[in-house]
């Protein structure tokens, strides 16, 4: 036996003991430590409401005991709590069928925020110096109640005023109802995230100021002009489970969907076709499909309108052929004519638009321009088309006053008496152009008041800050507007006690009442929202369809457990006004500030799918999460194409100075294939001054060099009307890539 | 009958949201690692969303394709572990023990995917952040490899949940927290011993494809590739 033979004869022995070890598994040679022990620890499972954005979507929230240090009459101390640990889609939930996005989940993070504001503040040093000190609850109301009455008895009680973020359910009417009993004017709301030219444009064509929902997963065709559906647009959720079911949940028929845009978005990533169309020529796009639709007879000709009995040869006119529209689109006539055939061929076919396409000065024409490509496609009210979700058999609460209502009061000049204001989360310091001048507007208000759980651009400027419990530690409710084709109504009590020294807006809005006496306290005579929420849906016990019932405990209790309540038989609303006006738009065009001589691109914000419009920028989770396109983390850059970046000398991660009219920033550039060659496009959500130390003074505010522009016969800002001009600034800029740094594990960076 | 866990990943239904990445650094007590370390690379993130641009404008594809640990059935990060940390559970699965890892970082070098990500620093929670973490899955410290476990903490809890019943596991019962979120159902996940199992039966698919098959690693996820519309269909 020489060397070789024993150190084979040790591999084998080696190996035949390992083998026979396995029989045993005290003596196997790896072993799991933990495995056999581990017993997950026990969990309860709570309903609750998600709110980071309009869509409205059901939560169940995971809780478990845990200590947290908290503080309880004024003392530090740590209690064993139920604690919100994970946040999953309720899975009865019609609009998110237990689905939920990158943000929702990340949600959780707003009340576990080491940012968040603990206790009532009062302002110390100038206005927006951001120097605050605590207060107790006791002397900030006195001091708001005393205010509100001297500003009554001057008989300025109209001049006060109350601005919101986007409000749901029954939060909106207790607000108004305040507002109504002490003689102000009702409260304004300014969500950046909405969409008011298309609200109009449903008005005018349905009667109807909602948000349209889809039913995608019976298309066979979805042609979107700019709508990101499928990342941070109206009911994204709702939208991504009827995609999937678009795509692959019928065998043998997956249905195409073409994306229009001039920026590929996540959502454009997924299509069969991306089609770049010049900005603002969407709805000319559109009614040039929908002209050869019914010059090529291609479907049914649509019964006659009763209201525009000559809609047909106004849509058939030379200016909407394919070959004047592809003068102004750039897009060929025979893809015009090669698209219009396939929708035509492949009902049910379905048109949406959203994004930028609406956010140039013609937004409502091309609003208007794709509900009459829908119309002739036959796909309003129809299976595999757009329809609107109807409402739960209650009163709804006080119609909804949108962005058009606070745009309108700003330029006309509102804003300039107000003697008081409250903000409930609406930040339009930092999501409106600089030419509004609302920080100044702000600086000059006598006395603001705002409930706002984190110090931003906006609350910044308050006299006092009243804290608002974070949503998982409220009395929630909500009707989504869109993305079901059910009755909902979504309700959620508290899944965990609050955190820190802090209380519901509804209930201080009450209290604030009761305190002012007369009049306010019997219009509002409950003591807690709960008691609100409670009276307000007590009519559901009747007015339901399923189950008529009088004990409406017992239904209250089932609406708690369940996270809200729900009908089936409530089947989805087909838009029923003027159902047979065929209104042809007139084709108007965009207009932009600055010259094309001057400001050579359109400059071209979007909806960040981490950020939205920058309400998410404080969460570290969202921080860090790569962008889906750019894959840049914890900051924000600027896109051009590679052949204008040649052109223009720049490279991947070089700083790009961009200069609009009303002013300039700074940002380093990302090099984007799926990107035309005269449009600048940049993430909205980052450049905050003020939000938590995770977003502050990181990355460039799109916002701050628009325009003030505004959509033609809107009140909304035209955000996608603005021309710049891009130089290079001579460095590099910080960006943190996801993209290309596994391989290389940062070692260029370290170089460098 | 003993598990043997696998996933499909359907391309075509994939949006590229990334709602599985938070949902799984979520539940899995990921940590953020600030934008320094982000510079160097050093994020932890168990799954991620990779994409590709392909062509020129205006001919221009972007493809997503999330990635997470392939658990191989002959896995490159297995072998070279000098003290057993990385090792190959009873369902099949590529386990990781925490307490056992020293941080050579073999395995990470081993493993083609590059899905195994390193604690350079102990992880930071500014309180009281610390109050999410999930109590079902530990914190690991500084020096030590971690990587996707395929939620075993769920899977571990629905194991006993039948058992107290006395049953065996129904289909679709214990689900990752990527899969669960993931709205468009991109991300299947079940039982590959079960050949009736909806993720079995999407491996046979026409479309099916494993991630760098040809090294041999014989990976348990199966990618369903994009398709294309033909306008034949239906």
């Amino acid at each position: 036996m020489n060397r070789r033979d024993v150190l084979k004869l040790g591999v084998l022995t080696g190996a035949t003991a390992t083998l026979a070890s396995c029989e045993k598994p005290a003596q196997q040679l790896i072993r799991f430590v933990p495995e056999e022990d581990f017993l997950p620890g026990i969990a309860t499972w709570k309903p609750s409401l998600c709110t980071v954005c309009p869509a409205g979507c059901g939560m169940m929230v995971r809780i478990v005991d845990g200590e947290a240090e908290v503080v309880r009459n004024g003392q530090l101390g740590i209690i064993n709590m139920g604690l919100a640990k994970k946040l999953e889609g309720n899975p009865k939930h019609p609009v998110n069928r237990g689905k939920l996005c990158a943000r929702g989940q990340a949600g959780l993070q707003i009340t576990y925020h080491p940012d968040r504001v603990r206790t009532p503040l009062k302002r110390f040093g100038q206005r927006g110096s951001g120097v605050f000190h605590t207060i107790g609850w006791e002397t900030a109301l006195s001091e708001i109640v005393v205010k509100l009455q001297e500003i009554r008895s001057r008989g300025r009680a109209n001049s006060i005023r109350f601005l919101t973020d986007r409000v749901h359910g029954r939060r909106r009417e207790l607000i108004n109802n305040f507002l109504g009993s002490i003689g102000a004017p009702p409260a304004l709301e300014f969500d950046p995230l909405d969409e008011p030219v298309l609200r109009r444009a449903n008005l005018l064509d349905f009667g109807r100021p909602v948000m349209p929902s889809f039913d995608f997963a019976r298309s066979n065709y979805v042609i979107s002009f700019g709508a990101d559906f499928l990342g941070a647009w109206n009911s994204p959720v709702a939208q991504s489970i009827g995609y999937g079911e678009m795509r692959r949940g019928r065998p043998g028929n997956r249905g195409k969907f073409v994306q229009v845009e001039q920026r590929m978005s996540q959502t454009g990533a997924n299509a069969d076709e991306w089609v770049p169309s010049s900005p603002g020529t969407e709805g000319l796009l559109a009614l040039g499909l929908a002209h050869s639709i019914v010059k090529e007879r291609l479907r049914p000709k649509p019964h006659e309108s009763v209201h525009n009995p000559d809609w047909a040869e106004r849509l058939t006119t030379e200016i909407y052929s394919p070959t004047e529209v592809e003068k102004r689109t750039g897009v060929a006539a025979s893809s015009i004519e090669r698209l219009a055939r396939e929708m035509a061929s492949h009902i049910p076919a379905v048109a949406l638009i959203g994004g930028a396409a609406l956010a140039h000065t013609n937004g409502l024409f091309s609003a208007l321009a794709v509900n009459l490509l829908n119309r002739i496609l036959g796909s309003v009210g129809a299976p595999g088309g757009v329809f609107f979700a109807p409402g739960p058999p209650i009163t709804e609460p006080t119609s909804r006053s949108h962005n058009s209502d606070f745009f309108s009061q700003l330029l006309s000049g509102g804003f300039e008496d107000t003697e008081a204001l409250f903000l409930y989360k609406a930040n339009p310091v930092f999501a409106t152009p600089p030419g509004f001048e609302i920080g100044e507007k702000l600086t000059r208000t006598p006395f603001t008041v705002s409930f706002s759980s984190f110090i931003d651009e906006t609350s910044v400027f308050a006299d006092l800050i009243l804290p608002d419990h974070s949503p998982l530690e409220s009395w929630l409710d909500d009707v989504p507007e869109s993305g079901t084709s059910e009755a909902v109504l979504t309700l959620a009590r508290p899944v965990m006690h609050p955190l820190h020294d802090t209380r519901a807006m509804p209930d201080v809005v009450l209290e604030i009442a009761n305190r002012l006496g007369g009049e306010v306290r019997e219009a509002l005579p409950r003591k807690t929202f709960e008691e609100v929420l409670k009276a307000s849906y007590s009519q559901l016990a009747r007015t339901q369809t399923c189950n008529p019932t009088d004990n409406f405990d017992k239904l209250w209790e089932q609406l708690l457990e369940q996270g809200g309540w729900w009908d089936g038989n409530c089947q989805l609303r087909l838009p029923e006004a003027s159902r047979s006006q065929f209104r042809v738009p007139e084709f108007i065009a965009p207009v932009f500030d600055g010259s094309e001589q001057e400001f050579p691109f359109y400059f071209q914000p979007y909806l960040s799918g981490t950020f939205l419009d920058g309400s998410l920028a404080h969460l570290p989770w969202m921080q860090e999460l790569p962008d889906a396109l750019s894959t840049v983390m914890w900051g924000s850059w600027l896109e051009v194409n590679p052949k204008t970046a040649e052109r223009l000398q720049i490279q991947q991660g070089d700083l790009v100075r961009v200069r609009s009219r009303h002013g300039t920033l700074e940002a380093p550039a990302i090099i984007n294939p799926g990107i035309a060659f005269d449009v600048a496009a940049m993430p909205m959500g980052q450049g905050h001054e003020n939000f938590g130390r995770y977003a502050s003074l990181r990355g460039a505010n799109p916002m701050k060099i628009l325009a003030p522009t505004q959509v033609r016969e809107v009140d909304a800002l035209a955000w996608a009307a603005t021309r710049v001009n891009l130089s290079k600034v001579g460095q590099k800029g910080r960006l943190a890539l996801f993209s290309g740094a596994l391989s290389e594990q940062g070692r260029d960076r370290e170089l460098r | 009958m003993s598990h043997r866990w696998g996933m499909a990943v359907d391309l075509d239904r994939c949006t590229g949201c990334s709602a599985c990445v938070i949902a799984c650094q979520a539940e899995n007590n990921v940590p953020t690692v600030g934008e320094e370390a982000a510079l160097k690379g050093r994020i932890m993130h168990w799954i991620r969303i990779e994409r590709y641009y392909e062509g020129e404008f205006p001919n221009v594809r972007l493809r997503f394709q999330p990635v997470l640990c392939q658990q191989c059935d002959s896995a490159p990060c297995e072998p070279v572990c000098p003290t057993y940390a990385s090792y190959h559970t009873s369902e099949g699965l590529n386990g990781q023990v925490y307490n056992r890892c020293i941080g050579t970082r073999y395995c990470a070098n081993a493993c083609p995917y590059t899905v195994r990500t390193f604690n350079f620093f102990n992880p930071v929670w500014h309180k009281p952040l610390h109050l999410q973490l999930n109590p079902d899955v530990s914190i690991r410290q500084v020096g030590v490899m971690e990587k996707c476990t395929f939620c075993v903490q769920r899977i571990k809890a629905s194991e006993i949940q039948a058992e107290a019943e006395g049953r065996e596991l129904r289909e679709g019962e214990p689900t990752p927290a990527c899969v669960q979120t993931c709205a468009p159902k991109a991300l299947v996940f079940g039982d590959l011993n079960d050949p009736e199992s909806e993720v079995s039966r999407l491996a046979r698919s026409r479309r099916g494809t494993k991630l760098l098959n040809e090294l041999g690693t014989q990976p348990k996820i199966t990618y369903l590739q994009r398709d294309s519309w033909n306008e034949k269909d239906r």
